[in-house]
């Protein structure tokens, strides 16, 4: 498949603006600007396209409903805080492609009739905060942002917002806190955000890969689009694959291909001659998956009937040589250090599975915590206030459905060791 | 208790929001940067430029963990321990800090020159083991990379 | 119409409100720990989990609407085990403390687990540990026992709205503090003690000193601090007060309070109460029995009134006192000894200023409701800091800010610095300057009345004919840029029904008569709604009950031949028409010998009027005085006879607030002294005159006969949250009338300070109110020391710091107190609160009246600072 999303990123200056434009940068937002908003609107919904950070939301729809709310202004927020332990793909568009991403921006703003866009870029990436705000000056010294975008008396400003570390502050309302100056604790929902939001203003809040998509939607219509991938999500999907894969890397390929392609096809397959043990499909917050499930394409529609999800397409690969029992303590530390302290079971219950798993780590277990886990971790499900606690219970229910054997190999060898 | 090019910095980004506080995030940056860290005076004095209570200030300040509540060294290396990079050496990583420089997580070396504060995951799993030496990124980290890498910063 | 059936139970709603709150109406209780029904919905505890028919998820019932057709059930099995679950997470952390927690026993945690289990617990590993903080004199914070349901912090942020908590860190790691860390130095309102659902944030004054099972009775009862009339319910046990805690939802405050209502009320059980009559005897007070000191009393005051005339004696009543104390009081003076010189604190501002817009827009103008203020449409605020005069009416503004409504502020007013819109500090005593040029610009915006009824013509004169003041030249007088007057007359002129919020310091000005006549004209141009700021629980119920040299009670004024005949008629006595003399003229007058017996009622003018040394001259010139007081007061160490009265706790009665809201006061401990109006009822049978009331119930009935306000009124008619103005009687239609208003001329309206001076001015600080909070432990502890506030330019010219000792001198005296810098603050003031014995304003303040309010006023006294100590030697010393 053509490249989009990370076209023309080996060229060393991609990052330009005369690099992009010389590649057909920006001419997406010249006919986007020929359109009326509700047209534009009108294609994204029908590209099928939907939010890449990992619920799948459709998102032509999110935008009709901001556009529909009278109140004013309304913003167009980009979910830079790529967080999720394992993703790193809206990276190489945030440093290499930078204007691909200001463009969708400022198509989106133009269909909302937002006039005011930020960037909220992870803490983590102090590269990137300066690659795209030499971006925004030239777009800016451009007329492609500011009090007239090229010349329709079009009003769009953007600015670079910086986290500063919190995983949560990837969920869209805690992000709207924190860009608030607040802690960055998840709101209540309803109202969403696209009614009030920032400022309690109508707010959108996409993903820089979903944003990154709307030039290319402009580009080949929304016809074109929704026959690439998926049938029920289309489009090119950013894949972040890590571990013990001989080519680890981000690649751009259809939304749909399967783990096993991926794994074996683009990245050379497991390294050192190792066999696979494990993998972590869509970032460290979906269920971890045995060799036996790799066939499944990974979209937001099939990965739930394989028993994990899309996520955020983040793929980690453990071959057998892994502890998975450390790899799943190391992932609720993560969850237990990233919770927002908000609501009981996740501050509480998460880190009272983290114990227990230290203690089968480090031989102290016994086989009733491995049911003690399961009952935590159904106690967390469904009733924490937003999904970060949900996941952490599946991430430790995940592991213990395929891979319980370790778990019970910790605590058999302390009691051998005992005897 | 700020300088005035910070609190100008302050009021230069106060002007890109629609609200004072929306500034607070890129105001703490810009006192961490000068500073090094956020002292309580700090803190307070950031709410005194944007009209921000400081006992709120105070509780955002220490929501993020990437702001510093107490003195750093001159130069502060950040590394990522999160599941990619641990399966990728990064422990290892850790333990070399601890026996060459003496350098523990969440605390300086005596003679101040680093500080060490392990991250979760910075986004470049693909090269693990990864880390930021103050605002500079490396990855595909080994125990001989990682000596060279610190001879850089005095 | 909106059907939803809970537990089986069809509950019908207008309009959508959560499953919570739809429960509630229905009687069914769902546990919550971080609701609460002052705050927001949170969402964050996860107790209130219910299941709903159609979806799959449980959900949290303070957070999710209940919609038409929707099933809920609040104790499914699903439920229950959600619910101990959520317990057993919180008691990872909690400790299982219950013994030694003062909270045990109104622990709602404690409750929910004795309800819902678990009776053990499956956590293996340690507790989170805090050490529990002493750091403050009136707060104790054990954050072992928060369970983070953030209502402290959202009680502090939202509805205190003073943020001076909040949540630190993050994860299981976080929980509340301070900014300090450990200190709190914040308003000490307490609100967050109302509504910690755990022992984790905890009143200091009452450690271990009560367990709540203990508590024999709750007395519904109000406040005894300022005239807000906040309603307040006091625990006691035997004949002690155990705490003061508010009702939630109940009551004009909604369930808040200050930290004056709720941890002064120590000043009820102070050891130095008095406790017997005394009487100077070898010119030392001595004890004495009640009937000597009546006979005493009665006989001296014969023998003046026979000797010099009734008119020879004054007498002063009390804002601290009820209806009922001062109707009898005023009844005293004038029938019995036959005096019209009645007033009391009220005649300092708070009446003149009433009558003074009763005069020109009716009675009752400034009988407003609290609630009204953040209703409105704008907000300004002159002469005081709301939230330090009147702290639960200064949420109000704080409220309505959250509400975007526009808020002005003119002069110094920290507690509203934050909120707002266009703040407004002129240089010190300015103010004037500033009003008329508000009211000149106006007067273009706002289209006067074409009305043709005589009201509108006649204030349309008044209006037409106040000199014009130009921005610039009331900026030159005030210091302040025209344009930032311009843009508070761009904000105050959209405003359709403002409230306007007056405090006493504009008023006792050299030109507070015509601040009023200002401030009068404003409020008619913008149509605005007036709030007289009090500092007394019955300064409004004073007026009302005629405690005024010209005023009988009803506010019918004593001029007007009709109603002095009633009054006579009445009482079988001759009231002589001509005015009696004010707090200020009384003191004067003993000063020259005119007044010869003082019977002072719970009123300490040694402390409470500026230049002490005069005042104190001046009362022991006279022949007879007589205090009866709570306290051994300043003024009461002079007197020749000292009665003990009750304290607020220890009596029955009525008190009228700001917005005249007549409320009833519940005794809850017995005390040693006597009601104030029985004292006089037994002084006045000895000198031929029966009062025969049996308690306060038949006193309101008198009042009911002789106040046409008050007409038809019974005691038992004020329940609740009181009787609200207009009563059952007749407001005044007498009277109305700008005749004789003097309209300034333009040179009163400019007077320009001298750059040069200090100027000393007074401080109402939040902590402070009189002898009451000299005389609480609780509230002395949190500011004890005397201070001088300083604005930061005037500390950088003199190398003064936070600290600081400096001497301030004026003509009346001079006083050493530490400094405290504001930035905020003009240059040439600085302020110094009255709290402190020899150490407050009135020392340094000079004796000036203004002739036309008749009381002293506040901006005559030029100060020199100087440094005397710093700090740092301070702390060597």
């Amino acid at each position: 498949m053509e490249k989009f999303l990370l076209k023309n990123i080996e060229n060393p200056n991609s990052a330009d603006i005369a690099e992009y434009i010389k590649t057909g940068g920006y001419k997406a937002l010249s006919k986007a600007l020929e359109l009326k908003p509700s047209d534009i609107i009108d294609e994204v919904k029908r590209s099928g396209l939907r939010g890449r950070g990992g619920a799948g939301f459709p998102t032509g729809m999110k935008w009709a409903f901001a556009a529909a709310d009278s109140k004013k202004p309304k913003f167009i927020l980009c979910n830079a805080d790529e967080g999720e332990p394992g993703t790193f793909k809206d990276r190489p568009i945030l440093e290499k492609n930078p204007h691909l991403l200001i463009e969708g921006m400022i198509i989106s703003g133009y269909a909302l009739q937002a006039e005011y866009g930020y960037i909220y870029l992870r803490g983590e990436y102090p590269e990137a905060k300066d690659i795209l705000e030499d971006a925004i000056k030239q777009a800016h010294d451009k007329g492609y942002l500011g009090d007239d975008v090229l010349g329709k008396g079009i009003r769009f400003y953007l600015h670079v917002h910086q986290g500063a570390g919190a995983y949560i502050c990837g969920e869209e309302t805690a992000l709207i806190e924190s860009l608030e100056g607040r802690r960055g604790q998840p709101r209540i929902k309803p109202p969403f955000p696209v009614n009030e939001g920032f400022l309690s203003k109508p707010t959108v809040v996409n993903n820089v890969e979903t944003l990154a998509n709307i030039p290319y939607i402009m580009e080949i219509g929304a016809e074109a689009y929704s026959k690439l991938g998926s049938p029920d999500c289309p489009g090119p999907k950013l894949y972040s694959v890590s571990g013990h894969v001989k080519m680890p890397g981000v690649y751009e390929l259809p939304m749909g291909t399967t783990l096993r392609e991926i794994i074996y096809t683009h990245c050379g397959g497991i390294r050192d001659g190792k066999k696979l043990k494990a993998v972590i499909p869509g970032g460290i917050s979906t269920p971890i998956l045995p060799p036996e499930k790799i066939d499944c394409p990974m979209d937001f529609v099939s990965m739930p009937k394989h028993g994990s999800m899309l996520g955020s397409g983040a793929v980690i690969v453990f071959d057998e040589t892994v502890d998975l029992v450390k790899v799943c303590l190391r992932a609720m530390k993560f969850f237990e250090h990233e919770s927002c302290g908000k609501c009981t079971p996740c501050r509480e219950g998460v880190g009272w599975l983290r114990a227990i798993i230290e203690r089968i780590y480090n031989g102290s277990g016994t086989e009733k915590d491995i049911d003690l886990l399961l009952e935590v971790s159904k106690n967390i499900t469904g009733k924490t206030f937003c999904p970060l606690g949900d996941g952490a219970a599946g991430v430790v229910q995940g592991f213990i459905k395929d891979f319980r054997h370790e778990f019970e190999q910790h605590i058999s060898k302390q009691v051998k060791a005992a005897a | 208790m700020l300088n005035e090019r910070v609190v100008i910095e302050i009021n230069r980004i106060k002007s890109k929001y629609h609200d004072a506080q929306s500034s607070l995030l890129p105001a703490l940056y810009v006192v961490q940067r000068e500073y090094g860290w956020l002292s309580p005076d700090a803190v307070a004095a950031v709410g005194d430029v944007l009209n921000v209570p400081r006992t709120t200030v105070k509780g955002v300040a220490t929501f993020y963990s990437m702001f510093r509540h107490k003195p750093m060294g001159r130069h502060l290396i950040q590394l990522c321990t999160n599941v990619a990079c641990m399966i990728m050496g990064a422990e290892r990583l850790v333990d070399i800090l601890k026996t060459r420089y003496g350098l523990e997580p969440n605390s300086t070396t005596d003679d101040g020159r680093f500080s060490l504060v392990v991250m979760e995951c910075i986004g470049a799993c693909a090269t693990a083991p990864a880390m930021l030496v103050d605002t500079d990124f490396y990855d595909n980290l080994t125990e001989e990379r990682i000596a060279d890498i610190l001879e850089n910063y005095k | 119409m909106i059907t939803v059936t809970i537990n089986g139970k069809k509950i019908q709603l207008e309009k959508p409100v959560t499953i919570l709150k739809a429960a509630s109406m229905a009687g069914i209780k769902i546990p919550t720990l971080c609701h609460h029904e002052a705050l927001e919905s949170y969402g964050g505890c996860r107790l209130c989990l219910v299941e709903i028919e159609k979806m799959p998820r449980l959900q949290t019932s303070c957070t999710q609407y209940v919609a038409d057709g929707m099933v809920v059930w609040t104790e499914t099995e699903r439920v229950v085990e959600a619910r101990k679950a959520m317990l057993e997470f919180l008691l990872i952390n909690h400790p299982l403390d219950c013994p030694y927690c003062d909270k045990a026993g109104e622990c709602e945690l404690q409750d929910l687990v004795v309800k819902y289990g678990p009776s053990t617990g499956r956590f293996a590993e340690g507790k989170r540990t805090h050490p529990e903080s002493y750091d403050d004199p009136i707060i104790v914070r054990n954050m072992d026992r928060c369970i983070l349901c953030a209502r402290c912090v959202r009680m502090c942020d939202k509805v205190q709205c003073a943020s001076d908590i909040s949540i630190t860190n993050r994860s299981s790691k976080s929980f509340v503090e301070p900014f300090s860390g450990g200190r709190y130095n914040c308003e000490y309102c307490g609100n967050c003690l109302t509504v910690c659902p755990v022992g984790a944030i905890m009143s200091r004054m009452h450690k271990h000193a009560y367990r709540p099972w203990l508590i024999e009775k709750e007395v519904d009862t109000v406040c005894s601090f300022c005239g807000v009339g906040c309603s307040v319910v006091l625990q006691v046990r035997g004949n002690s007060i155990v705490r003061a805690v508010p009702k939630t939802g109940k009551g004009l405050n909604k369930g808040l309070l200050c930290n004056r209502g709720r941890f002064g009320y120590d000043y009820v059980s102070s050891p130095v109460r008095l406790d017997s009559p005394l009487i100077r005897r070898d010119g030392k007070l001595q004890r004495a029995t009640w009937s000597e000191a009546f006979i005493y009393i009665a006989g001296e005051l014969k023998r003046i009134k026979e000797t010099y005339g009734g008119s020879s004696i004054a007498g002063i009543a009390s804002g601290r006192c009820t209806n009922e104390d001062n109707y009898v009081f005023q009844k005293f003076m004038r029938v019995v000894l036959g005096s019209n010189n009645i007033d009391s604190a009220a005649g300092f501002a708070y009446a003149p200023a009433q009558k003074f817009f009763e005069r020109i827009f009716g009675q009752g103008v400034t009988a407003n409701s609290i609630h009204g203020i953040s209703n409105s449409d704008g907000i300004l605020v002159i002469g005081g800091d709301p939230t330090s005069v009147n702290p639960v009416l200064g949420l109000q503004i704080r409220s309505a800010h959250q509400k975007n409504i526009p808020v002005v502020t003119i002069g110094y007013m920290p507690g509203l610095k934050r909120f707002a819109t266009n703040r407004l500090i002129p240089s010190p005593f300015a103010e004037t300057a500033l009003l008329a040029a508000l009211v000149s610009e106006l007067k273009s915006k706002r289209r006067l009345s074409d009305e043709k009824a005589a009201f509108a013509r006649d204030i349309n004169t008044i209006i037409e004919n106040i000199p014009p003041v130009s921005l610039n030249e009331a900026g030159d007088v005030c210091r302040i840029s025209p344009s930032d007057i311009n843009n508070t007359v761009d904000a105050i002129s959209n405003m359709t029904n403002p409230s306007i919020i007056i405090g006493r310091d504009i008023l006792q000005r050299s030109e507070g008569h015509t601040n009023l006549l200002l401030l009068a004209a404003l409020i008619y141009l913008l149509n605005g709604r007036i709030y007289l700021l009090s500092e007394l629980p019955n300064e409004q119920g004073l007026v009302d009950m005629g405690c005024l040299p010209d005023m009988l009670p009803g506010v019918r004024p004593l001029a007007v031949d009709s109603f002095r005949r009633r009054y006579d008629e009445f009482f079988g006595v001759e009231v002589a028409s001509e005015p009696g003399m004010s707090i200020v003229e009384m003191i004067d007058g003993a000063n020259s010998n005119k007044i010869k017996a003082l019977y002072v009622m719970c009123e300490d003018i040694v402390f409470n009027i500026p230049n002490s040394r005069y005042v104190k001259e001046a009362l022991s010139k006279s022949e007879l005085l007589v205090v009866q007081d709570i306290f051994m007061t300043e003024t009461a160490q002079l007197a020749d006879v000292v009665l003990p009265s009750l304290s607020w706790a220890e009596k029955e009665g009525s008190y009228t607030n700001l917005e005249r809201r007549m409320q009833m006061l519940k005794k809850a401990v017995d005390g040693k002294g006597m009601e104030d109006w029985q004292a006089i009822a037994e002084i006045s049978r000895m000198l031929g005159f029966d009062m025969n009331y049996r308690s306060p119930k038949d006193v309101m009935a008198e009042i009911a006969r002789v106040s046409p306000l008050h007409k038809d009124i019974a005691y038992d008619d004020i329940v609740g949250d009181g009787f609200m103005w207009p009563y059952k009687g007749e407001p005044l239609r007498h009277g109305m009338s700008i005749e004789g208003i003097d309209i300034p001329d333009a040179k009163s309206l400019l007077k320009i300070s001298d750059n040069d001076k200090i100027y000393a001015g007074m401080e109402n600080p939040l902590f402070y109110s009189e002898n009451l909070s000299r005389n609480s432990s609780a509230l002395s502890s949190i500011s004890p020391e005397p201070y001088a506030r300083i604005g930061k330019a005037l500390a950088t010219k003199l190398s003064i710091i936070d600290g600081d000792y400096v001497n301030i001198s004026a003509d009346a005296g001079s006083i050493e107190l530490s400094a405290r810098v504001d930035s905020d603050l003009p240059e040439n003031i600085v302020l110094i609160p009255n709290n402190f014995g020899d150490k407050g304003i009135f020392n340094v303040m000079n004796w000036k009246i203004n002739p036309v309010i008749k009381s002293f006023v506040l901006d005559c006294t030029e100060v020199v600072i100087k440094k005397i100590k710093s700090a740092a030697e301070e702390v060597l010393a």
